[in-house]
């Protein structure tokens, strides 16, 4: 069965957070190891450029996906996947904002608080973006 | 919404044969979703809502219950078990 076009703009998503975010995660993690991790303001720029390069690959790769395959409106099991996805990987995310209150009682810099936050909300994502793509390869 | 346990019955392939060979694309246009999810749909991997369903059937000219059939799971156990 040939995908749809909203589950190749799943793949496409995945695959842009996984290039873009694991690059960005290599650059942090190198600089909280070189001891930068008092302040966020050292991140704000390589963020920037993440999010632009992940808008930029996004937009690429939804208009090659669109070239190939006119773009339908989404349906009621496109909406179902999303939402039991979205149900079945937010607890990660929940569970970085509980760490991150129980960080800032301690003496970890906020830059590792910040960064550990972003990992949550990243692999929240990933893990969303990856359940879609089970549920429309084995049904719901 | 469709549990995997008490998943429905369908004869939607069937019938759109007996109605001049619709084709997957032309019927899913009919009723509004992607091919995609019709196909999902009679393979028993989704679980259509209500008025989907009733868009289905109507499209093919019968009646709710001709389309769809719902096995209790007792009786799809006993019949593994038999």
């Amino acid at each position: 069965m040939n995908a749809s076009f909203e589950e190749r703009s799943v793949k496409i998503t995945l695959a842009g957070l996984l290039v873009v975010f694991g690059l960005y995660f290599a650059v942090a993690w190198q600089m909280l190891a070189a001891g930068v991790t008092e302040s966020v303001v050292p991140f704000l720029p390589v963020f920037g450029i993440a999010v632009g390069l992940l808008v930029f690959l996004l937009v690429i790769g939804h208009t090659l996906a669109a070239i190939t395959d006119r773009p339908a409106d989404v349906d009621e099991r496109d909406r179902m996947i999303a939402w039991k996805a979205e149900n079945d990987s937010s607890w990660i995310l929940g569970v970085g904002v509980l760490a991150a209150i129980f960080g800032l009682g301690t003496p970890i810099g906020p830059a590792w608080i910040a960064n550990g936050l972003l990992a949550t909300l990243f692999l929240s994502e990933v893990l969303k973006r990856t359940l879609q793509l089970w549920y429309y390869r084995k049904g719901i | 919404m469709g549990h995997p346990q008490s998943r429905l019955r369908n004869r939607i392939r069937e019938l759109r044969s007996e109605s001049g060979e619709m084709s997957q694309k032309a019927l899913a246009e009919r009723i509004g979703v992607s091919r995609q999810t019709l196909n999902a749909i009679e393979g028993a991997k989704y679980s259509p809502s209500l008025e989907v369903a009733f868009r289905i059937a109507e499209s093919l000219g019968v009646e709710l219950t001709d389309v769809f059939q719902h096995e209790p799971l007792k009786a799809r156990t006993k019949r593994k078990r038999g």
